[in-house]
């Protein structure tokens, strides 16, 4: 599970504002949105006829798997960067 | 068979040397053959772990560069969520693919078969080099 999201956002006129995102003091902090949006996906599995077990673990499978993600665009003097570790 | 082993074996089938003597030669050129050259395609590689897309664009004297680095590992779990779209909604989107000219039916679609995709994406390598784009997408 990654452990620590960056975001790096370079403007041209502006200095480069870095942004380092701790997940897991991020996800207790908001852990009752957290709660809420959890009961809103069971919500909509039931609606939708999806199997809440296995779109609760598929989304686990993907949240587990995103560290070593790196997305960094850059054109001209913009850019941005999102990378989770 | 190389040369050198072919004359010993030679001399022995015309009896010119006993099998001992072959047995000694043998084994003394195979102690003075060099170890065979790893070639690139029997060296052991390592499992890819991430899929990389690199582009770098030129435009009116402006740069711009993509690079992105995906785990397989999420690939791998981003096609589960092929199960869980709901036959409706697959249903729907089969008859715009239809009305648009592509007939893909999305029901045939199975896990299984893009888990087997994204299995085989190590092998991949796309390069394209153009004068104001480079793109190169690959498994590392």
């Amino acid at each position: 599970m990654p452990q620590l999201v960056t975001l790096r956002f370079k403007r041209p006129d502006r200095r480069a504002v870095r942004i380092w995102v701790p997940v897991l003091p991020v996800l207790l902090v908001f852990s009752p949105l957290v709660v809420l949006a959890a009961l809103g996906a069971v919500v909509a599995c039931l609606i939708f006829h999806v199997s809440v077990t296995r779109a609760f673990g598929t989304g686990w499978r993907i949240v587990w798997a995103l560290s070593g993600t790196r997305f960094d665009m850059e054109y001209d003097r913009m850019g941005v960067l999102v990378a989770f570790r | 068979m190389n040369e050198q082993r072919k004359d010993i074996l030679d001399m022995l089938a015309e009896g010119k040397i006993t099998a001992d003597e072959a047995e000694r030669l043998l084994a003394a050129l195979e102690r003075d053959l060099p170890a065979p050259a790893a070639s690139l395609d029997v060296r052991p590689k390592g499992k890819p772990k991430y899929l990389r897309v690199m582009m770098n664009t030129v435009e009116n004297d402006e740069t711009g560069h993509i690079n992105i680095r995906v785990p397989l590992q999420l690939l791998r779990a981003g096609v589960q969520l092929a199960a869980l779209i709901p036959p409706k909604a697959l249903t729907a989107a089969n008859t715009k693919l239809t009305e648009s000219g592509v007939p893909i039916d999305l029901t045939q679609l199975k896990p299984e078969q893009l888990e087997a995709l994204v299995e085989h994406l190590d092998e991949m390598t796309v390069d394209i080099d153009q004068p104001d784009a480079k793109l190169r997408v690959f498994c590392e």
